[in-house]
């Protein structure tokens, strides 16, 4: 368990170096200019020289070296090394300035946005896991049953419409039908419930076809049967003895999918007005806003790293014949 | 069973500690509004978007202020009691209220002035409207010395750049900037500016953002010299609550990124801007459609911006007396259509549309109010000019060039072009013309449309073959800077009140003229509008120059008024109906006595406006539209679905 961790922790810096490279390379060859709005009253060219200047932006490996220092600490480490006042970063790590929302820097936003992505993400994943393991433990106690149909139908459906078709649909059955909550705000933990919900239907719907199929898998298996023969309760033998193995295959679902619910609800929080990440990054990405296209990248994959790490540590834990 | 519960527990317990975190604690705001744009900055000087600088006009207090709710949109004192102009008109003396203070307390001073207009004229700062700062006398020069200073210094070996060098940099810059700039405070009540020469709109950019005061000591907290470029660097943070100072009717009591702002009755402010609302709550939503929905749910009083694909069916709603809290105003904008005028395409191929009578004919084949009646159905007029007409006291505009699809054809045979039945038109050397191509941008959808029905204009008229190209925002900017394309959507809004404001993005050298538009009659009568002094010849010189412009050279078609969609009830005061568009956020409030009462919106003064005589002032619904229902709308740019909101949401819940 040890070994595992420290190979993934050895791993996780040159994971991101990766990740940094391909997406510095990408971001940098995006059409247009960072600095040239695209409407609007054009600035003389002195001060869009100036500009550029200011950020490194006419030298890429300028640009590429001077920002990883300052994201990763390193150039906060050399300058505190150094000793010399007023050289010394405010931030251990500096994600630089929004190009776009020039009164915020990187850190700002992230600070602002990232726990509501946070939130977000990990209620739709709480959500999800429980619709879904509910949805697939009652398809399966009778499979092919009146119940199955109906919850396979609800998981398809969660599955194949989009989510900005949901997310309008209830915005328009609650707040706006029925006057339950209210639409675009955040600030009040009624507002996270539909956006959550949104978020959660595709997830929901994949874990309970997965535990769907555990379950029958293990319902017919041999321990189950003894346990039936033995007098187990039905409910002891659904509950305790089968959904722990028809567990493991959610449980590995549930790395990636927390981490695509976390930074990946681009569309949710625009229709819910949610002031999460995703779309900061989407819009950082429409305006070639590179210190946010950089550092939000950052920051996401070592959200992946992490959860991918922190999933193998369970999954040993469940079961820890897993090598 | 039971270590999964516990990792379950252990989840709900982060999830309720983190929404704890994000409570809102806020009051409840007496009035608020919804933006569709987010907010860039509160930097006066270097803002450039509508909804930033509604925000800094709250904020801050300039030397005048317009009176928006005058037909005339003419300015009036603000933080100048009064001001004076000598003989030749160059010199303007404005008397500060002594008694202004900023929100710390400390008195509001005419160097305050001087400090946040030096920001604006220095290239370090980086405003996008430096230039408008170009009428003082001695700003461009000053402008010029700073670029070259920091052009040396950056020519210097690392050895010779340190914080010190950039620091003395600076100081010099300063000393420059006493002796170039015609800009003086002999006490702490007087500003004395010296214009390079007379300029009719002084008053009027006086008015504008960029010309407010900020606190000094506030900004410079955050201004550091920048050792490897030697400019002054200003970094973010002191536009943020817990820093901000201001010296206008509010102060920014909290400011959430894309979240909120919230905006609190100063009690610093003793000047003649009284605020109707104590806390006003700005809700940024970047999706229109949720924007609408908020609002119809009662979680605002009034969207600045509506930007939904069915407006066409909200206009119709608004006709037959289902909804009267939707409302269109001209603004003061032209949506229009570029030509690129450059002699050849960057790969080397000639441009037929370099030819001004090729221009003209695709003009002339255009019939404005069958796309704007017919295909966008918004209520728009159609233009014929750039610069929107009676905008502009004093200010004739031209005529234009009308639809006459026999003359197009005329003009492109002139050209050199032979047109033939069902086939794209030839020149002498038998070479097809080229695919027109025309650049939009995919969302709003509207631009599309627009893009589809000039193409299919052109294409009965002239037989040329069209091509829309759609790309996202970005793309087109940097196919119009490199000149590869061939015609793109494109839109203007003045800044101030003046032609100019409108004309001089077709001046040859000018950075905003993606038309690769090259004049030099046109030039010229701007150059000598420039220098007339007499105001009255001057715009009879501006007035050929757009006469030129939209009916000789025409590297630009404009089609029709911009215009602005707001959604508010009945009962919210305050609101401008003037096509510049401006919006003081202090003279808005919400008439509590009569709540959604069928009176038209009240003056600042409390007095119901005057019926409107001017064209351009408030175009009430219902307007003159054409026959056809909406095909769908899209949502995120995704997808089409049908108009479901639109029928269901109740008019708005009180």
């Amino acid at each position: 368990m040890i070994a595992l961790i420290l190979r993934r922790l050895i791993q996780a810096p040159l994971i991101l170096l990766a990740v940094y490279t391909i997406t510095f390379a990408l971001a940098w060859a995006l059409p247009g200019s960072a600095i040239i709005r695209d409407e609007g009253r054009r600035p003389p060219e002195a001060v869009l020289a100036a500009m550029e200047s200011r950020y490194n932006l006419d030298s890429a490996p300028t640009f590429y070296v001077q920002y990883l220092a300052r994201a990763t600490g390193v150039k906060w480490l050399i300058e505190q090394a150094k000793g010399a006042d007023g050289h010394v970063p405010d931030r251990v790590f500096d994600l630089g300035p929004s190009l776009r929302y020039e009164d915020w820097s990187v850190n700002d936003l992230l600070a602002g946005t990232l726990p509501v992505s946070l939130i977000l993400g990990f209620s739709a994943v709480a959500i999800a896991l429980f619709l879904g393991l509910a949805a697939g433990i009652l398809g399966s106690i009778k499979p092919r049953s009146l119940l199955d149909a109906a919850t396979l139908a609800l998981a398809l459906i969660g599955v194949s419409l989009p989510s900005f078709v949901i997310g309008t649909v209830l915005l328009l059955v609650f707040p706006v039908w029925l006057g339950w909550g209210r639409v675009g705000s955040w600030g009040s933990p009624t507002d996270l419930i539909l956006p959550a919900l949104t978020l959660a239907l595709p997830f929901a719907a994949y874990i309970a076809r997965l535990t769907r199929l555990g379950m029958i898998e293990a319902l017919n298996s041999d321990y189950a049967r003894t346990a039936r023969a033995k007098g187990v309760p039905q409910r002891t033998i659904v509950l305790t003895h089968a959904l722990k193995n028809a567990f493991l295959p959610v449980l590995s679902y549930l790395g990636p999918a927390t981490s695509f619910a976390v930074t990946g609800s681009f569309v949710v929080e625009s229709v819910f007005n949610v002031p999460g990440l995703g779309r900061h990054f989407v819009s950082a990405v429409q305006n070639k806003d590179l210190f946010v296209i950089m550092g939000v990248t950052l920051v996401f994959s070592a959200i992946l790293v992490t959860f991918n790490l922190a999933v193998d540590i369970l999954y040993r834990w469940v079961d820890p014949r897993i090598e | 069973m039971r270590r999964f519960a516990l990792a379950l527990l252990i989840l709900a317990a982060l999830l309720a500690g983190l929404v704890a975190t994000q409570r809102n604690t806020a009051p409840r705001a007496d009035f608020t509004y919804l933006e569709v744009q987010d907010i860039h900055t509160l930097d006066p000087q270097r803002m450039s978007y509508q909804q930033d600088m509604r925000l800094a006009y709250a904020l801050f207090e300039g030397l005048v202020r317009w009176d928006t709710q005058s037909e005339d949109f003419h300015v009036v004192p603000a933080l100048a009691k009064s001001w004076e102009t000598s003989q030749d008109r160059t010199t303007y003396t404005f008397h500060l209220r002594a008694e202004a203070r900023w929100s710390n307390n400390d008195p509001v001073r005419a160097s305050d002035f001087l400090y946040a207009w030096r920001r604006a004229m220095t290239p370090d700062t980086a405003a996008d409207y430096s230039a408008l700062f170009f009428r003082i006398k001695g700003a461009e020069e000053f402008f010029r010395w700073r670029t070259e200073q920091l052009a040396a210094y950056a020519a210097r070996p690392d050895s010779e750049k340190s914080r010190e060098a950039a620091a003395t940099l600076s100081r010099e810059a300063d000393e420059q900037f006493r002796k170039l700039v015609a800009l003086e405070a002999p006490d702490d009540h007087t500003l004395i500016v010296t214009l390079v020469r007379p300029t009719a709109y002084f008053l009027d950019l006086c008015a504008f953002a960029s010309f407010l005061p900020v606190h000094p000591a506030n900004v410079e907290r955050f201004v550091t010299a920048d050792p490897r470029t030697g400019a002054r660097r200003q970094d973010s943070g002191w536009t943020r609550p817990d820093h901000l100072i201001t010296n206008g009717p509010y102060i920014l009591r909290d400011w959430k990124f894309k979240r909120e702002l919230l905006l609190e009755r100063s009690t610093t402010y003793t000047g003649p801007a009284t605020p109707r609302s104590n806390l006003i709550r700005m809700l940024p939503i970047g999706e229109p459609n949720t924007a609408v929905l908020a609002y119809a749910t009662g979680s605002a009083d009034w969207i600045s911006d509506v930007n939904v694909d069915y407006i066409p069916e909200l206009i119709e709603q608004t006709k037959r007396g289902e909804r009267t809290d939707f409302h269109a105003f001209n603004s003061f904008g032209t949506y229009f259509w570029n030509f690129n005028c450059a002699e050849r395409f960057p790969d080397g191929s000639p441009n037929p549309l370099h030819d001004p009578r090729v221009r003209r004919a695709f003009a002339l084949a255009i019939k404005k109010s069958d796309l704007t009646d017919l295909v966008r159905r918004r209520g728009e007029s159609p233009r014929d000019t750039l610069i929107p007409p009676g905008s502009i006291a004093g200010y004739h505009s031209p005529k234009g060039l009308p639809y006459d699809p026999a003359r197009a054809k005329r003009e492109l045979a002139d050209a050199g072009w032979t047109l033939h039945d069902g086939a794209a038109p030839t020149d002498s050397s038998g070479r097809e013309f080229p695919v027109v191509t025309m650049l939009v941008p995919g969302t709003p959808a509207h631009h599309v449309d627009t893009a589809l029905t000039l193409g299919r204009m052109w294409e009965e008229t002239l037989g040329v073959r069209t091509r829309v190209e759609v790309k996202d925002t970005k793309s087109i900017k940097a196919d119009l800077t490199r000149r590869s394309y061939m015609t793109s959507r494109a839109i203007w809004f003045g800044d101030y009140g003046d032609p100019v404001s409108f004309l001089d993005i077709n001046r040859s050298t000018d950075g905003n003229n993606d038309r690769a538009f090259n004049s030099p009659r046109y030039d010229s009568l701007l150059d000598q509008a420039e220098r007339e002094p007499d105001p009255a010849a001057r715009l009879k010189l501006l007035e050929e120059a757009e006469r030129i412009l939209v009916e000789e050279e025409v590297p630009l078609i404009p089609l029709y008024a911009m215009m602005e969609f707001q959604f508010f009830p009945k009962n919210v005061t305050g609101l401008s109906s003037h096509p510049r568009r401006v919006q003081y956020l202090w003279q808005l409030g919400i008439n509590r006595d009569s709540p959604e009462s069928r009176e038209p919106p009240a003056q600042a003064g409390g007095q119901a406006p005057p019926p409107s005589t001017n064209d351009n002032a408030a175009l009430l619904l219902p307007l003159p539209l054409g026959e056809g229902r909406g095909e769908g709308f899209t949502l995120l740019g995704l997808s089409s679905t049908p108009t479901i909101p639109l029928f269901f949401f109740p008019e708005r819940i009180p």
